[in-house]
């Protein structure tokens, strides 16, 4: 017996000839064997057909249930078909590796750099915050136009007014620096902590994890020393997650405090820095003290506004509030206002600009991938025609090719999705590393469902997107392409300029991100050629906070840092060891600054930066004496006052004269006795964007912080010496702990880093655009100068030079490219905009950055098309002639 | 034939074109014939009902049809069993066994 095909799909009008066939056969079978039997034909016929039953019933039956199977098999048919396309596809990449290969990396890296990017997004722009009804908690803060500040801090009073007098909030509370030593029973720990009053965690809407928050009544002088919230984090690492930990006392600076409270794993207070340890803000000491209560300003605020309030009405109110206040109090209050964010731009803050920008960036590298796998399908179209020629005569419909074509796309594209995510999850982990500084919140960020969902859904997109096009292309035509197998037909005029257009569009986005990124590099290599003002190199940096009896006294703080500085300036390599306030990279305080015999302008004094230091602390910073002396020993307590300018202070104040002798009164107070200048310093830069600052420098012996920020000038790597300050910190105190010793280059990096890391990611985006549009166009001239053999052949044999051919393919190539450039720039200009906040000393439409990216570009365009143009040169014009 | 042919159930008929289809692929009339000489002619599927089954059981994919040529050279289909078929052969027939011999042990003492 011979078997036909398995049954094809049939329509009803089949189904039924069929059904009359099977069944003509068994008549004329049963029919035959009763003749055999013995009857006459006609009587045999008959009673076949008597004996067979209810025939019509029987048809209409079979009918029934023919049809029934015929739907049941284009589902699985689909369904197989499905299969056999996936099972094709893979097929199909197997035999071609080194395109696979290429493809599913540039879909790796489009999709990778998607997904990390995406992750940090969600993570912080859009996932929600650990904060009950986070929409309705408020950051406020005071706004301060003189500096065009407008999240500076509060003064008691200030906040006082501007929380009792509004009515948009149902709660608001204050907040200050805080924190202290914990000592346990290994070394000292500093821990970092915020001063909170009864209010501001239930302005949050955060309740404690264990045990409880504060309450009412908390916030004072009976019980405010007494009393300690931890962190989820502390409690873990420093407390070993002691779950009996709430009415247990720690010694926190000294001073034992109950443990009240460990708040919620996913808690961050909404500030920047971390805070561990929370304890209770009492304001009435300070509120005693008239002459400070407007002008020391030291307090954040949080608030919860009533239902129904919005953050802009909240904000109106407190502006309007402070604006009464201003003019109330013209003296302390003047160019102060205030200001108000939901909490979420309050936490997301500067980062959102980087960030999104970030996310275009990426999404611009991920159109240039599937750009550039496009184009390499289209290629390959060309080469399949044959086989698809084949295929489409063989019955298959063009949606049926089409749909092939595609499903190998998205085979590629699931490939390329499950490579990127494994980047991503790799890379989401690298950035938040590397990025801890600059992304607030940081333990947020992962990859997580809907970024996983988002992944998906970009990964289909692409393959739908990068397949439909070329497989479009392919389809159309095919008929002829059985017909002309010859490789210079004309068929492929159209796709080759839909792969130029790609390309120019490649081109175009690749000059894009050239453009961002060397605008960025310009930007942080501008700001690390910033004068400083001091030096940077070979100097350790660390801070010391005293706590306990021994330091209660100044005297007793004179002793200690005396017999510190001795000891490390007494370690081997040590040149120079000076202790400030702040670092000057970090900021500094301020105080207002009168002249004797000076009266001042206008109702408020000018503002100078304000700074005690060690006596050494110019010789170790490498900050110059211009006039006059350093502090020494003798400008002790008790001495008389002595103040040292920088030069921009002296050039303000004096200008063309000398302040040498002259005498200053420093902040508010008009008791406090007056300072004689003694000296005059190189101007020092607050931050590393920062201008230089009128700064004010007194005696640390005559002004005592308690805690202070040393920096140790040496002859080799200054990190070689951190131990041995440890050790030397220990034999005189082993209750202090010495935090953040870094090398002030470190300091300088780290201040740095919110600026480096978008610029990292955009020149690797950047870099990455144009290794890929580079392949593009390599690819597109390869495919061109293969298609155009036998015109060329032509072309040498007519006489052309090979410096012409080589000319021809390398114009072609430089076309595209001035096509690509001129949108590109085009666009780079236009957009420019966005990178305004990130950018520092150059304008979004510096002329240097595009010539440099224009230059870039159309090198790497030459390089290449070098080998197809190469290839082009050697085309041998007789075997092109003779071949097909 | 000394006794009268013995009307058959539908799920009986079912069985037996299953079981019949595993021996060989056949069409419609061998499937047939192939019962009746089986059985001695004690059991005759009538053939409406069995052309039913036929087609019944292509739709539950037990079955599958192919156009073959048949012994004569005359285009026919032929039906052959499917592994679902199989499997479900192997069940029907457990059950079978299982019934016909409860039923003989109520009968067996007469």
């Amino acid at each position: 017996m011979r078997r036909f095909l398995r049954l094809p799909r049939r329509s009803s009008s089949r189904l039924r000839a069929d059904l009359d066939e099977e069944l003509r056969f068994y008549f004329d079978m049963r029919a035959r064997e009763l003749v055999e039997s013995g009857m006459a034909e006609p009587d045999a016929r008959r009673e076949a057909v008597r004996e067979f039953g209810d025939l019509e019933y029987t048809k209409r039956y079979c009918l029934a249930e023919d049809a029934m199977s015929t739907r049941d098999d284009r589902h699985t048919d689909l369904l197989a078909e499905l299969r056999q396309d996936v099972a094709h596809s893979w097929r199909t990449l197997r035999r071609s590796p080194a395109f696979a290969a290429v493809a599913l990396i540039t879909l790796a890296l489009g999709i990778g750099a998607n997904t990390a990017i995406f992750s940090v997004v969600n993570g912080l722009l859009l996932r929600d915050l650990p904060y009950r009804d986070a929409d309705g908690v408020v950051r406020i803060w005071g706004a301060y136009a003189n500096t065009k500040r407008d999240r500076g801090q509060l003064s008691p009073a200030d906040f006082l007014d501007l929380r009792d007098g509004q009515r948009s909030f149902s709660t608001i509370g204050a907040f200050a620096f805080g924190g202290g030593t914990y000592l346990g029973e290994g070394d000292p720990v500093r821990l970092a902590g915020l001063r909170v009053d009864a209010n501001v965690f239930s302005a949050l809407g955060v309740s404690a994890a264990i045990g409880r928050t504060f309450v009412a009544g908390e916030d004072s002088t009976a019980v405010a020393p007494t009393l300690v919230i931890l962190s989820h984090g502390v409690w873990r690492r420093v407390f070993g997650g002691d779950s009996s930990i709430v009415g247990k006392s720690i010694s926190l600076s000294g001073r034992m405090r109950t443990v009240i409270g460990v708040l919620p794993p996913a808690f961050f207070f909404p500030t920047a820095g971390e805070a561990e340890v929370f304890t209770p803000l009492d304001l009435t000491p300070i509120l005693r003290d008239a002459n400070r209560t407007r002008k020391y300003h030291f307090l954040g605020a949080v608030g919860r506004l009533r239902p129904g309030v919005s953050v802009e009405q909240g904000r109106t109110e407190l502006v309007s509030i402070a604006r009464r206040l201003e003019r109330d109090y013209p003296e302390s209050n003047a160019g102060i206002t205030a200001n108000a964010l939901g909490v979420r731009d309050a936490v997301v803050g500067d980062t959102r600009p980087a960030l999104l920008v970030l996310l275009g960036a990426s999404l611009l590298v991920l159109l240039i991938a599937c750009a550039n796998v496009a184009g390499m399908l289209l290629s390959r179209a060309v080469s399949r025609r044959q086989e698809l020629a084949v295929r489409s005569a063989l019955g298959a419909g063009r949606a049926r090719l089409v749909r092939q074509m595609l499903t190998e796309s998205l085979v590629l594209a699931s490939a390329g999705g499950l490579i990127g995510m494994g980047l991503a999850v790799w890379g989401t982990r690298a950035l938040v590393a590397s990025a801890d500084t600059m992304l607030p919140a940081a333990s947020q960020v992962a990859v997580d469902g809907t970024v996983l969902a988002t992944v998906v859904l970009v990964t289909l997109v692409c393959g739908v997107v990068f397949g439909l096009v070329p497989s479009l292309a392919a389809s159309r035509g095919m008929h002829t392409a059985l017909k002309d197998a010859s490789r210079g037909s004309s068929g492929g005029v159209g796709r080759h300029r839909l792969r130029t257009a790609l390309v120019t569009g490649q081109l175009a986005l690749a000059a894009m991100l050239l453009v961002g990124a060397g605008l960025l590099v310009r930007s942080l290599s501008r700001l690390q050629q910033n004068d400083l003002g001091y030096t940077i190199d070979a100097v350790l940096t660390f801070e010391l906070s005293l706590a306990g009896e021994r330091y209660a006294t100044p005297e007793g703080q004179d002793r200690f840092y005396d017999e510190l500085t001795g000891r490390l300036a007494a370690l081997p390599g040590v040149v120079a060891v000076g202790a400030s306030g702040n670092l000057p990279m970090r900021g500094g305080a301020s105080a207002s600054f009168a002249i004797e015999g000076k009266p001042h302008v206008g109702d408020k004094l000018p503002e100078v930066g304000y700074q005690p230091v060690s006596d050494d602390w110019f010789k170790a910073m490498g900050v110059p004496l211009t006039r006059g002396r350093a502090f020494g020993p003798s400008d002790a307590l008790g001495a008389p006052g002595v103040v040292i300018l920088s030069e921009s202070a002296a050039r303000q104040f004096w200008p063309g004269g000398d302040p040498v002798g002259a005498r200053v009164r420093l902040g508010p107070n008009p008791d406090i006795p007056w300072l004689t200048v003694v000296g005059v310093v190189g101007d020092v830069r607050m931050g590393v964007a920062g201008d230089p600052r009128p700064t004010a420098y007194v005696s640390a012996r005559q002004d005592h912080w308690g805690g202070m920020a040393f920096v140790v000038r040496t002859s080799g790597d200054p990190m070689a010496l951190l131990p041995a300050v440890r050790r030397e910190v220990r034999a005189i105190d082993r209750t202090l702990p010495v935090s953040d010793g870094r090398s002030m280059r470190d300091v300088q990096a780290m201040q740095l880093t919110d600026r480096r890391l978008p610029m990292q990611l955009m020149t690797a985006f950047a870099l990455l655009a144009l290794v890929l549009a580079a392949v593009g166009v390599y690819g597109v001239m390869a495919h061109s100068v293969a298609a155009r053999t036998r015109e060329i052949g032509v072309r040498v044999a007519l006489g052309a030079q090979p410096g012409n051919v080589f000319g021809m393919v390398v114009r072609q190539a430089l076309l595209a490219a001035v096509a690509g450039l001129t949108i590109g720039l085009a666009g780079a200009a236009a957009l420019g905009k966005v990178l305004t906040t990130l950018l520092y000393g150059v304008t979004p439409t510096d002329v240097a950055t595009f010539a440099g990216v224009a230059a870039l570009l159309v090198a790497v365009v030459l390089i290449a098309c070098l080998v197809p143009a190469r290839r082009a040169v050697r085309i041998d014009p007789l075997q092109a002639l003779r071949s097909d | 034939m000394t006794k009268p042919p013995i009307d058959l159930l539908q799920g009986t008929v079912d069985v037996l074109i299953l079981r019949t289809l595993a021996w060989e692929p056949m069409h419609g009339y061998a499937v047939s014939r192939f019962i009746r000489q089986r059985t001695d002619g004690v059991l005759t599927i009538e053939s409406a009902a069995l052309y039913q089954a036929l087609h019944r059981l292509e739709r539950k994919k037990w079955i599958q049809a192919e156009w073959g040529l048949s012994e004569n050279n005359r285009r026919a289909k032929y039906y052959s069993l499917t592994t679902e078929g199989r499997k479900q052969l192997r069940a029907e027939a457990a059950t079978w066994k299982t019934y016909a011999e409860a039923v003989f042990k109520v009968l067996e003492p007469v």
